[in-house]
């Protein structure tokens, strides 16, 4: 979700490769499709605010432990539309991304500090801080952690205003599809809290649906 | 004014066609004819056109054939004359032109010129050789049957002669003819690899030969690949990487394809980092020769770099893409350059997004849509490949980069094609175009994309009716009902209904994924499988019950739960599927499903168990007796630790729910 500008510094570029859903998400209520909703809180000091949050998971390639999609965010003051933008996820598997970023301005202890604010993620930090959790099998771990990246707004124009410099920790939790994440940008307020939920949008269940890309 | 003397005979085609065929023409004039149209045809295009209409190659063919005759009985030195000039004419005519190959062929030339290889004379053996080297280039040269014993005496022959035309030639045979792995162990086992080692260190004719046909018998063969590295055969290794810095370009070119072959052949052979690299700046280079070296060089590149990620990050850092690119420009007129660029171009861009985040940046869609339309199906087929691979990008189908005026509706055109190959490949590339994020697929269906989608849907070759029923799941994939209902008039219910029972299981599979993507979205969309009193819903029930197939039973199961995550009547009407009037209460599939060693079909069951009994809806109960009397508690039971993670969580959802709703011990 886009926050206000306050330093125009632009997205870092990340190079990734896709290649749809062929291989089956690592939870159900991840894969592609799937919507959650939810909210961003955007608090500073002078007021108490909170942005109403939808998210869509557009790709998922856990070879590459990838993961993209859109959110868009509903009631931003400065906007007349809601602001919807893409990003793309690194999916913390140990094999193609470790629990400590490397860039987009975050060191290990601004890691450390965004981490620790899941609780699933004290069973690993002793973990986490000897070998930034190198060793660790994450495959069958109840929730995922994740880092999103927003890369480009969809439906506005650069000059909106609006800034998507940073990236957001993220914690997905495989049992009941809850994504909680924090807001990394060190020119943003700190720690901006995204609480997002599965949506069944209307029905009485889930309903899952598919593309396969050739 | 004085005039040369030294011709007294028009040089007018029917003229000279006409002193060939003349029965009354001495040998002496139709010599000096032959010599005539000799140097009339030699690299002029149209004149050969124009003879090939007035029958030259026939009457040439049949001088020669009555020279190789009477030469045997009198005057054979100046018969061999006859035969060279004979001989150089038909290599002339197919030389570089398809009409001239077939009038060559059709005119018996082929036998005759293959005696000529073993005539006493050398200039006539050499200048058969150089007419049947010319005539093998094409692909209309008839296959060489290598499991002949006599004839791989032959080839060996021609492989041994000392005349670089002869041996050459030997060489171009295999490149030729040599296709199936059969082939490739016999000539191996016949000693033909050493004789081409042999022939590497000879002139440039025997080494361009031999290069191209040890490419030939090395392609897909590791057993062939060991051999040529054997230490019998020396330094052979070392010889081909040197030539890779030959200054002929042609020798350079065919050096890399000998080498790529042997690496694709097996991963132990030339997979450092020096040669990979090596390799890439030497095709790169060559992707700029103006000739037929840069025609190939694109599909050796391709071969180096295909289904190799390691390979195209390698090219992508060389700038190769930008070459590719560059080159869609120069030689947009040459339609096997065309072909060649694109195909490697979609090779770069099958895995890895900064290649198509370049190719888009560079604007190569302009010249995607001239290609789309070629008169060539070769250049459309390999553009739509292009496109199936640039479109892997989530990134950029979610900016809406092809769904527009430029791709897509040049794409669904050619779903009216007449070539079935262009048809296959334009659906692979609309199946991934259309997955499009943005509001726009209503766009594809103002082309008038879904109708031919539809008819596709209906061929009776099944590779075209799976790949249209892919591209119209992957449009119904997230869209809305008005798509929806405009996808289903069109392709109607009992046409869904049979493909859902199509005699192919991949058929069956994109179907019901088809029906799941229609019944998800808002709530009113699940009534879409009750039409036609349910047709469709008895022919997705009918197909769990009767299909072995896993692939096709984790979409069934997946639709079926979509619609129990629907009303009562929804959940009721996915119970009677399950739990069939026919068959006794207790057994049903559900189990088999639960039991199933394919985590994907465990999962999509017990995910339909948790709609079914999902806590807000009233009926619950109900169907939670009927699902205790089945055992399925017993299964869930048996699954809350099962090893996938997803599995073990919904299992554990729905036996909370089922608990919920009385004793389920």
């Amino acid at each position: 979700m886009p926050v206000r500008v306050v330093d125009a510094s632009s997205p870092s570029q990340v190079l990734g490769t896709t290649s749809g859903n062929n291989l089956p998400p690592p939870c159900t209520l991840l894969s592609v499709g799937q919507a959650f909703s939810g909210t961003q809180n955007v608090s500073s000091l002078q007021k108490d605010e909170a942005w109403r949050v939808n998210v869509r998971i557009q790709g998922c390639d856990l070879d590459h432990g990838y993961l993209c999609g859109t959110m868009e965010a509903l009631n931003v003051p400065m906007a007349d539309t809601p602001v919807i933008t893409f990003w793309e996820g690194e999916i913390v598997d140990t094999k193609n991304y470790t629990f400590f970023t490397g860039k987009w301005g975050a060191t290990t202890e601004d890691d450390i500090k965004h981490w620790t604010k899941f609780a699933s993620f004290s069973p690993l930090q002793s973990q986490v801080e000897a070998d930034g959790g190198k060793s660790l099998d994450l495959s069958n771990y109840p929730h995922i952690f994740m880092r999103w990246k927003e890369q480009y707004f969809v439906n506005v124009g650069t000059d909106c205003g609006l800034t998507i410099a940073g990236f957001y920790y993220v914690c997905f939790s495989c049992s009941d599809g809850s994504i909680s994440g924090y807001y990394y940008d060190p020119n943003s307020s700190p720690f901006q809290k995204l609480e997002l939920k599965t949506t069944n949008e209307g029905r009485f269940g889930y309903s899952f649906s598919t593309y396969e890309l050739q | 004014m004085p005039t040369s003397s030294a011709s007294n005979h028009s040089s007018h085609p029917e003229d000279l066609i006409g002193r060939l065929n003349s029965a009354h023409t001495p040998y002496e004039v139709k010599l000096k004819a032959l010599r005539d149209l000799k140097n009339q045809i030699i690299g002029n295009r149209t004149k050969k056109l124009a003879f090939l209409k007035l029958g030259a190659v026939n009457s040439v063919v049949s001088i020669l054939s009555s020279a190789v005759v009477a030469g045997g009985w009198e005057n054979r030195e100046f018969y061999e004359l006859v035969l060279v000039q004979c001989a150089a004419i038909i290599g002339s005519f197919a030389c570089g032109l398809e009409e001239g190959v077939n009038a060559v062929l059709d005119a018996g030339a082929f036998p005759l010129l293959l005696n000529l290889i073993t005539h006493i004379n050398d200039k006539v053996a050499d200048a058969g050789a150089r007419s049947l080297k010319l005539i093998y280039q094409s692909k209309r040269a008839p296959e060489y049957d290598f499991l002949q014993e006599k004839n791989m005496e032959f080839l060996l022959s021609l492989l041994n002669s000392k005349n670089e035309n002869v041996s050459g030639l030997g060489a171009n045979i295999i490149t030729h003819s040599c296709q199936t792995t059969l082939e490739q162990n016999t000539l191996s086992e016949a000693g033909v690899i050493e004789r081409l080692v042999g022939l590497l260190r000879g002139s440039l004719i025997q080494r361009d030969a031999s290069l191209e046909s040890l490419a030939s018998m090395i392609y897909g063969n590791p057993e062939v690949a060991s051999k040529f590295l054997s230490p019998e055969n020396g330094r052979a290794l070392s010889v081909v990487v040197e030539l890779i810095k030959d200054k002929q370009p042609r020798t350079r070119m065919l050096a890399c394809m000998c080498l790529i072959y042997l690496r694709n052949a097996s991963t132990s052979y030339l997979q450092d980092s020096e040669i990979k690299n090596k390799l890439v700046m030497i095709l790169l280079e060559l992707l700029d020769d103006p000739g037929q070296v840069g025609d190939e060089a694109p599909f050796v590149l391709s071969s180096l770099i295909s289904q190799k990620e390691d390979m195209q990050k390698i090219a992508y850092d060389a700038d190769v893409v930008d070459k590719l690119c560059e080159n869609l420009n120069i030689f947009s007129f040459q339609p096997t350059r065309l072909q060649g660029t694109f195909l490697a171009l979609a090779d770069l861009c099958s895995k890895l997004e900064c290649c198509r985040d370049r190719v888009i940046h560079l604007k190569v869609f302009k010249f995607v849509t001239e290609a789309l339309a070629h008169d060539n199906p070769h250049v459309r087929s390999a553009a739509c490949y292009f496109l199936r691979n640039v479109s892997r990008s989530v990134k950029n189908l979610s900016a809406g980069q092809f769904m527009n005026e430029a791709v897509a509706a040049p794409l669904v055109q050619l779903l009216f094609d007449s070539n079935e190959s262009v048809q296959i490949a334009a659906l692979g590339a609309i199946s991934n175009v259309v997955v499009d994020f943005t509001a726009h697929k209503s766009l594809f269906m103002q082309f008038g994309g879904v109708k031919q989608l539809v008819q596709l849907s209906k061929s009776m070759e099944s590779a075209i009716r799976i790949n249209a029923v892919w591209a119209l799941k992957n449009l119904a994939f997230l869209v809305n009902n008005k798509c929806k209902e405009e996808i289903l008039l069109e392709l109607t219910i009992s046409t869904l209904s049979s493909l859902i029972s199509d005699p192919e299981a991949s058929v069956q599979e994109q179907a019901l994924a088809l029906v799941r993507n229609l019944v998800d979205g808002t709530l009113n969309s699940i009534d879409y499988v009750f039409g036609e009193n349910g047709l469709l819903l008895h022919a997705i029930g009918k197909q769990l019950w009767s299909t072995s197939k896993v692939e096709v039973l984790i979409q069934g199961m997946y639709t079926l739960s979509n619609v129990a995550s629907g009303n009562e009547l929804h959940k009721e009407a996915v119970m009677d599927q399950l739990f069939p009037k026919t068959i006794n209460d207790k057994e049903t599939v559900l189990v088999m499903f639960m039991q199933s060693a394919d985590s994907r079909l465990r999962t999509a069951a017990v995910w339909a168990l948790v709609n079914l009994t999902f806590p807000s809806s009233p009926g619950a109960c109900g169907r939670v007796t009927k699902l205790q009397n089945a055992g399925i508690v017993c299964q869930l039971k048996n699954i809350v630790n099962d090893p996938c993670l997803d599995v073990k969580l919904r299992a554990r959802t729905a036996l909370g729910q089922l608990i919920m709703f009385g004793d389920a011990s």
